[in-house]
């Protein structure tokens, strides 16, 4: 009989199982490893966070909450909220973790809860389970819904630029403007450091949604300039973006500058805006100055039916956003277009009238019942070197004012601006444009300038040179007392102990000469108060050069406001306007509210 | 690296040779996607199946465009023999959501059509199964559509839970904090756009 050799093989065939792990739940009970990408529990870096609430708008079923956790404040670009997830209604499917700008927002590989109380299945993402950071398996990194490019500003060519004052920035056509204006995910973040607090989603929100008229009646309903600001604002607003935390912030300037722009004309401009004009009330208020915040006064007094009168001491209006700024940044026409629409809405402006010459802040006083001064920083600091009155010798408040209004310098072919402002800049990009060589000497690094970032890179594209860490030493003239050289030293930057920005010190004997046609001089400007009485400069305080008021612009004395550069250190247009804003709600409770106590005190 | 793309170069030509009108793009490497006029889909997965081996229908799909008013009809093709997958797209109106079913090439289509008709409301022609599905009683636009409001469906349908009183609306505490004052006409922007 044969053997059945396989049939008593077989069996020990089971064997070669032996050493494998079974596939069945192992005793005593061990968890698995969830998988690499497994959407479990969710995790928030509340560090990272900063309460922008996406993750609650986005979630399709209501499963998130924005709520205050202790020990986190409303603070300037974080709203102090965190995100509070439903677990019962959550779904897991990540589409807020897809659309955090911040990327703070995770889930873990943590998935098995059991409980019997409902409560606990409300968890705070991070505050509740903060050993989830060592699991995360669902992060937005190469999946986020958002855009974090920005859709570039077509602009002339810096060769281009330099051949004439045509304005360099083109602005957005209507199909790149919906798609920029489609990236903000409408936080409202950003209008914590808007200086006046415009309405800046809803009016994004609106030109994504094609409505570029609504834009326009929503920017101007806090500022009056909406076309300037965008144009040359010092955007604070895209320096906390949310998308900027992990991208370029939304283009908010240039979307302004895009609505503004739809209006053509001012009668078209106030068919838009339609602004409710109240009857005259009688009360009337004098505004000296014709800069962004005395325009912004006069603009919403006139709209509430006061009288007002702004007395200008130049032949036009705007300030130093029609004398400082080049035309190449703001043209004239864009300017007179919002001067024209002041105007026509009840604003009077008198033009070549100073007060103090041409009549007296007395008399004014006489006239009107509040005041607000807006006269700006117009008188240039010098830079206190030798050679400094030297034929060449110029201010760049001084050379700006006069190349906007049309008038000759003469300036040669090489050109030396010293400082790291906006105006610096401004002078160097216009020396270019009057065909000079143009070399920038500033004391500290160049990423310490003031100046914004696109216009310091503008200027380098024009063919600016900028030195950095280069302090003047003397103007070296000729026998007619002429510019011929500017003498200047290197320096080192010296770490500040106290943990402020670093100094610069002078590296001895590094010193250089550059020959020179004229040195142009832009490290700043003051006030000119020489015009106020000195019974008002002894009952208002002036510190620092600046004049002391209190949350409505008002000063010592309760008739006076005083606003812009002479009342903030931010100096720029939107903080001017800001401070016109809040004047213009200060006067009106002055003015028109009985029960101002104190001597009408605002406080 | 250089990968040798024999079999989908020689797939692509037989594709383009038959169908001229398909606009044809090697996504990657075993990848094909094919964009056909509709009239031309049938004819296309008959073709594939039969004369280029693709004989798995491995997946069917649609995406809805709501901006173009389109929808967009998507099925995957498998072939073991080649290991490619082909991708075949088409827009059919959205106005009209009217297509041919393919169940006679593959029987799996049947079911495919079945969820397809219930959660966008496409109606194939020839498929008589297309009845209740995974949804029970409903009664709404169809959910997959995105002009259906899920957040809506959401609130009316499930029961909010009570401890959930305290949530914040993130623009306000902001507009608190700062004394921002948004005017009446612009609040209804304040809502907001995520697509």
């Amino acid at each position: 009989m044969a053997i059945n050799l396989k049939g008593i093989i077989s069996p020990y065939n089971a064997l070669k199982q032996a050493g494998k792990k079974p596939h069945t739940v192992q005793y005593p009970f061990e968890k698995k490893e969830a998988a690499e990408r497994y959407r479990g529990f969710h995790y928030n870096d509340l560090e990272e966070c900063i309460g922008c609430g996406t993750c609650a708008t986005i979630c399709q079923n209501e499963a998130i909450d924005m709520i205050f956790i202790e020990g986190i404040e409303t603070t300037n670009g974080d709203s102090g909220l965190r995100p509070r997830v439903d677990n019962g209604r959550c779904c897991w499917c990540a589409l807020c973790v897809d659309s955090c700008p911040t990327g703070s927002l995770s889930l873990t590989k943590e998935y098995l809860h059991v409980s019997e109380d409902p409560d606990s299945f409300l968890l705070i993402p991070g505050l509740d389970n903060p050993e989830g950071k060592e699991k995360i398996s669902w992060i937005s990194n190469g999946n986020s819904l958002l855009d974090y490019q920005r859709v570039p500003m077509p602009e002339l060519e810096g060769k281009e630029r330099v051949k004439s004052f045509a304005e360099v920035v083109l602005g957005y056509s209507e199909e790149q403007a919906r798609a920029e204006a489609a990236r903000c995910v409408g936080c409202g973040i950003c209008t914590d450091n808007c200086p006046v607090h415009m309405h800046i989603p809803e009016y994004i929100n609106a030109i994504a949604r094609g409505d570029d008229e609504m834009a326009v009646k929503i920017i101007y309903d806090n500022n009056p300039l909406g076309e300037t600001c965008g144009k040359v604002c010092t955007r604070r607003c895209e320096e906390i973006c949310a998308v900027s935390k992990r991208g370029e912030p939304i283009a908010i300037r240039w979307l302004k500058r895009y609505a503004t722009e739809k209006a053509k004309n001012k009668d078209i401009l106030k068919e838009i805006v339609n602004p409710v004009i109240l009857p005259p009330n009688g009360h009337s208020v004098g505004i000296i100055g014709a800069g962004p915040g005395g325009l912004t006064v006069a603009y919403y007094l006139a709209l509430r039916g006061f009288d007002v009168t702004i007395y200008e001491a130049k032949d036009h209006a705007g300030g130093m956003i029609m004398y400082g700024i080049p035309k190449y940044r703001l043209p004239l026409d864009s300017i007179e277009k919002q001067i024209e629409y002041m105007k026509s809405i009840g604003v009077k402006i008198l033009f070549n009238t100073k007060v103090g010459k041409d009549i007296s802040f007395n008399e004014l006083k006489q006239k009107h019942e509040a005041i607000y001064i807006g006269i700006g920083f117009e008188v240039p600091y010098k830079l206190g070197i030798k050679g400094e009155d030297a034929e060449g010798s110029i201010q760049a408040i001084n050379f700006l004012r006069a190349i906007n209004s049309e008038k000759h310098v003469e300036i040669g072919n090489k050109v030396v601006v010293v400082g790291g402002g906006n105006v610096a800049i401004d002078a160097a990009r216009v020396s270019r444009r009057l065909g000079a060589e143009v070399t920038i000497l500033y004391r500290r690094r160049v990423e310490d300038m003031p100046a914004d970032w696109e216009e310091i890179e503008g200027a380098e594209d024009e063919g600016v040179v900028i030195h950095p860490q280069a302090i003047p030493l003397e103007i070296i003239t000729d026998e007619n007392n002429k510019v011929k050289a500017i003498k200047y030293a290197n320096a080192e930057m010296i770490p500040d102990p106290k943990g402020g920005r670093p100094r610069p010190k002078i590296i001895e004997g590094d010193e250089h000469i550059i020959e020179v046609t004229s040195v142009i001089a832009a490290i700043g400007q003051e006030a000119d108060y020489s015009f106020l009485p000195d019974e008002v400069i002894n009952a208002i305080e002036i510190k620092r050069g600046r004049i002391v008021v209190n949350e409505y612009q008002q000063t010592k004395l309760p008739w006076l406001f005083a606003g812009g550069d002479i009342a903030n250190r931010r100096a720029d247009a939107i903080s001017a306007i800001a401070d016109g804003y809040r004047a213009v709600q200060g006067i009106e409770k002055l003015l028109l509210n009985e029960d101002i106590k104190n001597g009408g005190r605002l406080n | 690296m250089n990968k040798n793309l024999y079999n989908e170069n020689q797939t692509i030509e037989e594709i383009k040779n038959t169908f001229h009108t398909a606009e044809i793009k090697l996504q990657r490497e075993s990848r094909i996607i094919v964009k056909l006029r509709s009239d031309l889909i049938p004819p296309f997965l008959s073709y594939a199946k039969n004369y280029l081996a693709f004989n798995h229908l491995a997946h069917f799909s649609c995406v809805d465009w709501i901006e173009d008013n389109e929808f967009e009809l998507v099925y995957l093709l498998y072939s073991y023999e080649k290991n490619i997958v082909v991708i075949a797209k088409t827009r059919i109106s959205r106005d009209k959501a009217e297509f041919v079913t393919i169940k006679h090439l593959w029987r799996q289509a049947e079911t495919y059509e079945r969820e397809i008709h219930e959660m966008f409301g496409i109606n194939f022609t020839g498929n008589d199964r297309l009845n209740e599905f995974i949804l029970e009683d409903w009664d709404d636009i169809p959910p997959m559509r995105r002009d259906f409001n899920t957040i809506q469906f959401a609130k009316d349908n499930f029961y909010t839970r009570p401890g959930r009183e305290d949530a914040q609306d993130v623009r306000e505490t902001i507009t608190k904090k700062s004394g921002e004052k948004i005017p009446d006409f612009a609040k209804e922007f304040s809502v907001r756009n995520l697509k």
